[in-house]
């Protein structure tokens, strides 16, 4: 423990150093535009600017990339209570009382709930990340591929089970992802997979440019054909009197607070993230409250347990990233493909062979969220003021970026016409309800599952029994079969209870 | 709604029958002495959609037959399609201009493009972020951070000189 604490403030120190901390500013700045404009998320805004992160030292990257996303969750609240447009998908739930309270002429108010209830979730989010980092780091050294694998069908049948979308469907988006990965050679046998005699096709897909067209030309479809329209609330700045209120309120909705923040800790842990906790989180605190009428009406507790979630769910996201090698969202993913382009593979040696990189990193954390609450709160209006540039304008020069973005990871002109088939697939995958994520996902994670699956086969000589072998993957597996099958299993136990209960 | 949902699950079964003839061929059987051959995932991935799509078009074509079309949301909301393809069309020729006049000057006509046509906006305005954000993109990226970005066919004749 006291190493680690030793080891913590050596981070803080690092990410405190003044380049450092001006690259964190940056990101931070960044991140709330990106968080602001909707069709630019927190996924492919990092994922547009990792070509800038390759000139810089590795801890200097990964505090820009991570400092984008503090930003992008902070951000995306300030038009959702302003103008009632979600600049993110984790702030959709905000809009329920966010905006209505902001409507009453209390803006302020909102605002300051949010960005308080945001740090609130991270600082929970980065003091689990700082004491059980290390332990489970620690203990996955003892992994081998067969529990490797494992942990990753875990992570897949939680999309399935605790998803929310149809199985089916996720499957399919599942299958799609690894389908992709295997695209072009193959790096055991030197095959060429998937290709059809295609020379483009021997390069294979890269995951950035999938997010870059799933995430950013999909989502200006459907920006486009909803139409944005703009119904301001006046102002948008924050005054003291506000910030004072801010505080007595959370204090008095302490257990909306704590709600927020547990669900989104447990829910960042396990793929999903931010925008299912902060729904559930929401669904939580007006069940339980005593007020749940006022709730849709700009009830103090409607904002504070999405919020808290929200950022919650982002920041130990990168627990699973960091120490295992599987990132709990999209937008970790897309910082823990920042990471292998500087040769760091994310898992449990990272802590051992490049510690101080790592504690960078965690430092980082903790200093980006602080000063993110500043920025926020300091400029939250000039923030909003973005949002008033005409969408014709802003929308060209977003699919100039993301050109320039998908281009720039391997510098080929193919990726740039994959991203605008990317961005099709993208816009029909939202509209019919498969879920991105688990394909982004699959196709970050293809290469490292097939090879885990394959040594594992190797070492049982071709028994599939391997992958249950007691005493880490057997329990695993139990789980996430338990989790794949979790909506059928609740069915029945629920049908149970009412045949029991009352008769 | 309906009859796109069954579309897309016939395309994505078609493209898991492919992926399946593949595998096939690089072999996914067990190789004694070496191991899963290189089709050994792809197989049972292709197997996977195939499975998943499959039910799903049983699935839906039971519903459509039972209860049709009528009442269905569409899939893109009426006077929704024109502005998308009004993005589309026009980044998709931007795309294609870019192996000629190089990604900057492609996105510049784009820029103009849009936002006179579709945003009805101002010249001077247009000018201005039409002129000042490409080469704010051009010095950010290939001065300071050195990626070079494609200058396409004009660009191997024309040097900018600073």
């Amino acid at each position: 423990m006291a190493e680690n604490f030793s080891n913590l403030m050596m981070g803080i120190s690092v990410s405190m150093q003044p380049y450092n901390f001006m690259v964190a500013m940056i990101g931070l700045v960044l991140g709330v535009i990106v968080g602001v404009l909707p069709g630019l998320g927190g996924a492919n805004g990092v994922a547009i600017l990792i070509p800038l992160t390759v000139a810089m030292q590795p801890v200097s990257g990964i505090i820009l990339l991570a400092s984008i996303y503090w930003g992008a969750l902070y951000g995306g609240s300030i038009t959702s209570i302003l103008f009632n447009i979600p600049g993110e998908p984790w702030s959709v739930a905000t809009t329920f009382d966010g905006y209505p309270m902001a409507k009453k002429g209390h803006a302020g108010r909102a605002l300051v709930l949010s960005f308080f209830s945001h740090f609130a979730g991270a600082v929970l989010g980065v003091v689990m990340l700082s004491f059980f980092a290390p332990v489970i780091a620690g203990f996955a050294l003892r992994f081998g591929p067969a529990e490797i694998f494992s942990v990753m069908v875990l992570t897949f049948s939680a999309f399935v089970g605790l998803g929310g979308k149809d199985p089916l469907k996720t499957c399919v988006s599942i299958f799609l992802g690894f389908i992709l990965s295997c695209v072009g050679m193959d790096i055991v046998t030197g095959q060429l997979r998937l290709t059809y005699g295609s020379i483009d096709l021997m390069g294979g897909f890269n995951f950035i440019v999938a997010v870059i067209g799933l995430f950013g030309l999909g989502e200006i479809f459907l920006t486009v054909e909803e139409g944005l329209k703009l119904e301001s609330t006046a102002g948008g700045k924050v005054t003291f009197k506000d910030m004072a209120w801010g505080i007595k309120e959370i204090i008095i909705e302490w257990k909306a607070l704590l709600l927020g923040c547990v669900i989104g800790c447990w829910m960042g842990l396990k793929p999903g993230g931010a925008t299912p906790a902060s729904f559930m989180a929401y669904g939580f605190a007006k069940q339980g409250h005593k007020k749940s009428a006022e709730f849709g009406h700009g009830a103090s507790a409607g904002i504070i347990a999405p919020e808290s979630a929200a950022h919650g769910a982002g920041t130990s996201a990168a627990l699973p990233m960091i120490t295992l090698g599987i990132p709990g969202s999209p937008t970790m993913a897309v910082i823990m493909g920042g990471l292998m382009i500087f040769g760091l593979l994310p898992g449990p040696m990272l802590f051992r062979e490049h510690a101080d990189f790592v504690w960078g990193f965690i430092g980082s954390c903790w200093i980006g969220n602080f000063i993110g609450l500043f920025v926020v709160l300091a400029f939250a209006p000039i923030f909003a003021a973005v949002l008033k540039i005409r969408f014709a304008i802003i929308m060209p020069i977003i699919v100039y970026v993301c050109a320039i973005g998908a281009y720039a990871v391997n510098n080929r002109m193919i990726d740039i016409y994959y991203m605008i088939g990317f961005g099709v697939v993208g816009y029909l995958f939202k509209k019919l309800d498969y879920p991105l994520a688990p394909l982004v996902l699959a196709l970050v994670l293809g290469d490292m599952a097939e090879s885990a699956l394959r040594q594992a086969l190797l070492i049982s000589g071709g028994n599939p029994i391997v992958l249950f072998q007691p005493p880490i993957a057997m329990p695993i597996m139990a789980v996430a079969i338990i989790i794949f099958f979790w909506p059928s299993i609740s069915g029945i136990i629920k049908k149970r209870r009412i045949k029991v209960g009352p008769g | 709604m309906r009859k796109a949902n069954l579309w897309v699950a016939v395309f994505l079964f078609v493209i898991g029958a492919i992926v399946m003839y593949d595998s096939v061929r690089l072999g996914f059987r067990w190789q004694p002495g070496f191991g899963p051959g290189a089709g050994y995932l792809p197989f049972y991935l292709s197997l996977g959609v195939l499975v998943c799509t499959g039910i799903f078009i049983v699935k839906q074509i039971r519903q459509l037959s039972k209860v049709g079309i009528v009442g269905d949301k569409r899939l893109i909301r009426e006077g929704g399609l024109k502005p998308i393809l009004w993005v589309l069309i026009p980044s998709t020729v931007m795309v294609i201009l870019v192996y000629i006049w190089g990604l900057h000057l492609a996105a510049a006509i784009y820029l103009v493009f849009y936002m006179r046509e579709v945003g009805k906006i101002g010249w001077l305005e247009t000018a201005l972020v039409g002129v000042l954000f490409p080469i704010g993109m051009y010095v950010v990226f290939d001065r300071l951070f050195l990626i070079p970005l494609p200058g396409g066919i004009l660009g191997t004749y024309i040097k900018i000189p600073f």
